[in-house]
């Protein structure tokens, strides 16, 4: 016990001296593990927000809302409604009035119902919710409707073929760059962890030239080092952890006021696992930085 | 005296070669054996392989060819994590103290065994106890610069002595010091061989050696010229340069 306790001991106070010794080049080297782990912590929370929206847009492809003038009497809806039922490329409509309309508007998370009341007449059309056997005849249905008396024409339809492809496209453009962005900047952080350890290692040289005269194992001459980098990744960590474990929601929720019609929600259980990643991440950069720092120096 | 020869000697070099990386040759064919308790000079003109000798002996160097058993064990088979067992076993002191200029006296001696794991509740007694053998009591919490070589040497000399060595080597130990100094360093070094611990002092100083009458190893050009039992430095092979 007494041994361990001793190990553990002058491991972490001569890490603790170390990193100050050196104060310049270890608090670089926070800092760099610190952008890395914000950058990483961000781009797996923005990819997952775009995955969200994906799955959301999916569930909505294989319908259309085709919208309907406000003249348009309730029984030529009908009608119509019966017209598009019997085409067989269609599995079934549903209609919509102005006042359902609304009250689905109502639901959108992040719409203050304060404003809602300040427009007065409702400003939303009917519609007829088809939904399509096949998402690829969608656009046939809307060519289709597009161009009848009763269709209100700001828009016809929510029609808008592309925008899964779209996001689909954003997500891995993001996801790319951000990939690339975060490899670059982790080759950059082991090798300014490396370099802090390798100071380190020179500011001691005398104590390390003692040590192995005086018979201290090669463990207990690199433990000190290991810790230090360890402690340069958990302190870039933690501060990563706490910006982004803090700044996710007011994010989100700024997001949502602005972007009304886009699903984003707040995912508390992903963004346990993110923080969990950026720390761990942290660590491994501490720890790999610091091995390829002492590797090479303490062999004789 | 060949019959009180303990059967396993405790340091043996048979046919030792060092070349160095760059070509040097500095040990040739060096044969050497060292019994326990003993007390040997290794002399020499500087650069005649010294120094080379007791880097091999800690293993700080590795032989190019030969073969040297410490207590009976083949340094060339010895594992990279054995070695720190074998400089537990060797107390070694250098021209240039090698001390931690920020550590106090005490703290440079209990260094050597807090590094290696020394249970932190023995450290005390023991570091008082090596403190007093160099008589340097009262001085534990000074700092390397506030003493004079002497006492530094005498702190390094502690500092080798906290795992009771069985092997002691000084490499040039008074090579920074006054002859009167010197002179008390050496006195230290006997007691140190008296109460049991073979002792390899490596000097190129004439005058030490030739009024003591102890076992001389004389080395020339990495080669071993004379070995005398109680000799003084005036060996012919020497003279006659
Ligand atoms: N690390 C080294 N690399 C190359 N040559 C060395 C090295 N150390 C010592 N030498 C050479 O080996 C020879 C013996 O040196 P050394 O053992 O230091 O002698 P001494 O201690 O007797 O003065 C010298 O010629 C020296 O220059
Ligand atoms: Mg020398």
């Amino acid at each position: 016990m007494h041994r361990l306790w001793n190990r553990v001991d002058f491991a972490f106070s001569s890490a603790w001296q170390n990193f100050w010794r050196n104060a310049a080049v270890s608090i670089a080297s926070v800092l760099i593990v610190w952008v890395v782990l914000l950058a990483l912590g961000s781009l797996l929370l923005v990819l997952h927000s775009l995955d969200q929206i994906v799955a959301l847009e999916k569930t909505k492809a294989s319908a259309i809302s085709v919208y309907l003038a406000d003249t348009t009497p309730l029984s030529s809806a009908m009608d119509f409604k019966l017209h598009l039922e019997n085409d067989p490329r269609v599995t079934a409509v549903t209609y919509v009035s102005k006042d359902q309309a609304m009250a689905r508007f109502r639901q959108l998370p992040a719409l203050d119902p304060s404003v809602i009341d300040t427009l007065g007449t409702n400003p939303l059309p009917a519609s007829l919710d088809v939904t399509v056997r096949d998402i690829r005849d969608l656009g046939a249905i809307d060519q289709a409707v597009r161009n009848s008396p009763l269709v209100d024409r700001s828009p016809a339809t929510n029609y808008e073929p592309n925008v899964i492809d779209k996001i689909i496209l954003l997500a891995r453009v993001a996801g790319i760059a951000g990939l690339v962005l975060i490899v670059g900047l982790t080759g950059l952080s082991v090798f300014i962890i490396m370099l802090t350890i390798r100071t380190a290692i020179y500011l001691r040289r005398k104590e390390i030239e003692v040590m192995k005269l005086v018979g201290a194992t090669d463990w207990f001459v690199r433990w000190p080092f290991i810790v230090e980098g360890l402690f340069v990744g958990v302190v870039g960590a933690v501060v990563a952890v706490l910006i982004v474990g803090f700044g996710y929601r007011p994010a989100v929720v700024n997001l949502q006021s602005v972007l009304i019609f886009v699903p984003l929600s707040f995912d508390q259980y992903y963004l346990r696992l993110v923080l969990a990643a950026m720390l761990g991440f942290g660590l491994l950069l501490g720890s790999v930085g610091s091995y390829l720092g002492v590797r090479r120096f303490l062999k004789q | 005296m060949a019959a009180l020869m303990p059967v396993v000697p405790l340091i043996s070099l048979q046919g030792v070669h060092k070349q160095y990386p760059n070509g040097t040759v500095a040990l040739r064919d060096v044969t050497l054996v060292v019994p326990k308790q003993d007390f040997v000079f290794l002399v020499g003109p500087s650069g005649a392989g010294k120094s080379t000798l007791v880097r091999l002996l800690i293993r700080e160097e590795k032989v190019t060819a030969g073969k040297i058993h410490v207590e009976g064990q083949d340094l060339s088979r010895l594992k990279r994590r054995h070695l720190p067992f074998l400089r537990r076993k060797i107390g070694m002191v250098f021209q240039d103290f090698k001390l931690l200029p920020n550590l106090t006296v005490f703290q440079n001696v209990a260094f050597a065994l807090r590094v290696t794991e020394g249970a932190l509740r023995h450290l005390k007694p023991k570091v008082e106890e090596v403190l007093s053998i160099v008589g340097l009591e009262g001085k534990e919490n000074k700092f390397p610069d506030q003493l004079s070589g002497g006492e530094q040497q005498r702190v390094a000399i502690a500092r080798a002595l906290v795992h009771d060595p069985k092997i002691f080597l000084a490499d040039e130990p008074t090579g920074n010091l006054d002859p009167a100094t010197s002179w008390e360093i050496i006195q230290l070094l006997l007691q140190i061989n008296a109460r049991g611990t073979t002792v390899l002092m490596a000097t190129h100083n004439r005058e030490i050696v030739d009024v003591m009458r102890r076992r001389v190893v004389a080395i020339e050009g990495g080669q071993i010229v004379r070995d005398e039992d109680a000799g003084g430095y005036h060996a012919p092979a020497l003279e006659s340069r």
